[in-house]
């Protein structure tokens, strides 16, 4: 019944690939001194680090998505990875170098994230707020405490650096030729990534849970009528992407290894980017991190050509590149459909 | 729906709820600064300093709220200067406040007004650069030149609003979504451009070469860059634009567009095209924010201009999108940030405070509810009525 949908979004794809082939090819000069240049960083290293940069990107992006379906626009996906990324360097910090640490400072974080979702959910649900300002908001109080919370700790806008997690090569796994240590060798919240993917497909399209979310956002009436609470559900979808920004806040902190609060901090803009990845792949978790994983390899192939050296591609056009494919995607191709009751607040009648 | 009487309908939902929003405005802004005072008190506790305010079992809290808050106020208004820190802040969040207004008066949230400046105000420099060597360097040139500036700052956040607006009408693709991605764009693209191709070869910095010295809007209090012709630009400007959308047609015309594109269509309105009128109008005000910046402040264009932009969005929300309303909210986050490097220099409170503030407030009037709530417990009526952030006019009509 949707396959119409799909073959819109299959053309969106591909148009949005083609284009996004030709901005590079016509903007970056050398593109066959690029070519070589690309081919010969192309390595196990570069994937893992690539993937260690899809970490904040793919998980904001899947959070975003659970709070959407449920009915709740979450614009502050960025705001909740700069507090995971702050609670978990600022707990390490605190810690110092004991065992258990990292997991602890971890755990904070996610802690940290979904504390504020909770809040975001009462103001949005309970308080009936417009969801896009109150989202808005999330992101200027964390962009705003950022620094402010760094200079009162380290009397600096950047933390000093306080550790990082160590790469965790899995045994007999890692021995797989080059997707082994592609794959096989990164740090716990990469591994934790490539669990969240298929679980979080799984929730969405194969559990009763995943009915009611997608229910709320559709067409929250009728759920209430089958007697299920859409305030719960809502609920349940907004924390779902405080969790997740936990964890990719949290995941890219501590593979930093530091906080970085002056200017768009540390996240860099990454929940944003986040949020065009799902509209990308049409509220597709899996589409979300595959989009995640390409604007992420694009970044990793910038900073791994700038240290080969002879080749420069401009870091910011390959920065905008995200934007500009959703603006493409959304403007001419069409078809990124939001849940029907996404930014609606509603009454139960009872 | 004749439009007779969708125009009364719509004037009782604003006459009903001005109060209220002006309630919704101050309580608002109360919570906020109380919840900001818990904050830097709290984080005194954190923070390492030589002579605590207070200590409380054993702990050194460094900093007391309430000297914050004045300290801010001194910062703000305490001299001549200090006033003129705080007017130039001020002239500036007029443009960006209003820009935001004007489209949430549309019901169009237009988030894109810092790429607007950020455009506008490069675009600006340029023709500045581009017209002045053929112009004598006295005021009959700056005659000529200011309003080039300006106008050419308008014409261009104009066109970068104009998109959003005409993806919004003809594609329906969100501008909060579009305008959001098209700040990292403008960003991005003028930061290649000016660092590649159009920046001043004699510095690393990513800037333009200095606009000439005769098109510079001379400060009015020295020792500061407020002008106070541009700040009366401002004032009239919020005039005309309450006006337009107050006394005119088309000012009526674009707030149904926006609100209720079906109805104005059923009045022979063309809803797609005021959409896209009202984005233009709005990213123009905010193109004017970033000419404004360029001759006013800094006299040459500069990557990461300040978040003028989203503080306009601040301004618009705690003025509830009323173009006059805007003309206090301004001068209050105008003393904020004009203030906010004498709570650091006096008192050694991160001047990020007044950020988290900015956010704060947002939160808050974002909430009518939740004051609501407050004012049926204790003992007031509670009242069905419009949200602060609705554009004005809506009301509770999409629920009701």
């Amino acid at each position: 019944m949707d396959n119409p949908a799909r073959i819109d979004r299959r053309a969106g794809l591909a148009g949005g690939a083609v284009i996004a082939v030709l901005f590079l090819v016509i903007l970056v000069p050398g593109v066959r001194q690029l070519g070589v240049g690309v081919l010969s960083v192309l390595d196990a290293s570069y994937v893992r680090s690539a993937l260690r940069l899809t970490v904040p990107i793919a998980f904001a992006g899947m959070g975003g998505i659970f709070a959407e379906k449920s009915g709740v626009i979450n614009i502050g996906l960025e705001g909740l990875l700069i507090v995971a990324a702050f609670s978990a360097i600022a707990v390490l910090w605190w810690l110092g170098g004991t065992t258990g640490a990292l997991a602890l400072a971890f755990l904070a974080a996610v802690l940290a994230s979904t504390a504020i979702a909770l809040l975001f959910a009462v103001v949005c649900i309970d308080f009936k707020a417009d969801q896009i300002i109150a989202g808005l908001a999330v992101w200027l109080i964390a962009l705003g405490f950022a620094p402010f919370g760094s200079i009162i700790i380290w009397e600096t806008v950047n933390s000093p650096s306080v550790g990082t997690f160590d790469p965790l090569a899995l045994p007999v796994l890692v021995e797989i030729p080059f997707l082994g240590p592609a794959l096989f060798r990164s740090t716990p919240p990469v591994y934790l990534l490539l669990l969240a993917v298929p679980f979080s497909w799984y929730l969405l399209n194969r559990t009763t849970f995943g009915k009611h979310l997608q229910a709320s956002g559709e067409d929250p009436k009728t759920l209430d009528t089958a007697g299920i609470s859409v305030r719960k559900v809502r609920y349940a979808g907004v924390l779902i992407s405080g969790v997740y920004c936990g964890l990719g806040g949290a995941g890219l902190a501590l593979n930093a290894g530091q906080f970085i609060g002056g200017g768009e901090t540390i996240t860099a803009g990454r929940g944003w980017i986040g949020i065009t990845t799902y509209l990308l792949a049409n509220y597709n978790p899996v589409g979300a991190f595959g989009a995640s994983v390409f604007f992420a390899g694009l970044d990793a192939l910038q900073l791994q050509l700038q240290r080969v050296g002879g080749v420069e591609i401009s870091s910011t056009l390959v920065g905008i590149l995200p934007y500009v494919a959703v603006l493409v995607i959304l403007g001419f191709v069409g078809k990124t459909r939001m849940p029907g009751a996404a930014g609606e607040h509603y009454e139960s009648e009872d | 729906m004749d439009r007779e009487r969708l125009t009364r309908s719509l004037d009782r939902l604003v006459d009903a709820t001005v109060l209220e929003r002006l309630a919704i405005s101050l309580a608002a802004l109360a919570v906020a600064v109380v919840v900001g005072g818990v904050i830097v008190f709290l984080s005194g506790a954190v923070a390492t300093c030589r002579d605590p305010a207070l200590v409380l079992g054993g702990t050194a809290m460094c900093y007391d709220p309430i000297e914050v808050y004045l300290t801010l106020a001194d910062g703000a208004f305490g001299s001549a200067t200090n006033l003129g820190l705080t007017l130039q802040e001020t002239t500036l969040l007029l443009f960006t406040g209003l820009s935001v207004a004007v489209a949430f008066r549309a019901g169009l949230f237009n988030i894109g007004t810092q790429g607007q400046m950020v455009l506008g105000g490069l675009a600006s420099a340029l023709a500045v650069l581009w017209v002045a060597p053929v112009l004598p360097a006295s005021g009959l040139g700056a005659l000529v030149a200011i309003p080039v500036a300006v106008l050419v700052g308008a014409i261009v956040g104009g066109l970068y609003g104009a998109l959003p607006g005409a993806m919004k009408a003809y594609a329906d693709a969100h501008e909060v979504i579009t305008t959001i991605m098209l700040n990292f764009v403008a960003m991005g693209v003028a930061f290649y451009l000016v660092r590649n191709h159009l920046g001043d070869p004699t510095t690393d910095a990513v800037q333009t070469p200095s606009v000439p010295e005769f098109v510079r809007l001379s400060p009015t209090i020295s020792g500061t860059r407020f002008s106070v012709v541009a700040l009366g630009f401002g004032l009239v400007t919020a005039v005309l634009v309450y006006l337009l959308y107050e006394r005119t047609v088309l000012g009526y015309d674009l707030r149904t567009s926006g609100l209720a594109p079906e109805a104005a269509e059923y009045g022979g309105v063309n809803a797609e095209r005021n959409i896209v009128t009202s984005m233009t109008l709005s990213g123009a005000l905010g193109g004017v924010a970033g000419a404004m910046y360029v001759l006013m402040i800094l006299y040459r264009w500069q990557t990461s201009m300040p978040p003028l932009g989203f503080d306009g969005i601040a301004v618009s929300i705690l003025a509830a999108n009323n173009p006059l309303g805007v003309i206090p909210a301004a001068l209050l986050f105008g003393a904020m940030k004009g203030g906010a490097i004498q709570i650091d220099f006096a008192l050694g409170v991160p001047p990020e405070l007044v950020e988290v503030l900015r956010g704060l407030i947002i939160l808050f009037v974002a909430m009518p509810e939740f004051f609501r709530m407050l004012g049926t417990r204790a003992g007031y009526g509670s009242e069905e009525g419009a949200v602060a952030t609705d554009g004005g006019s809506e009301g509770g009509g999409r629920d009701g």
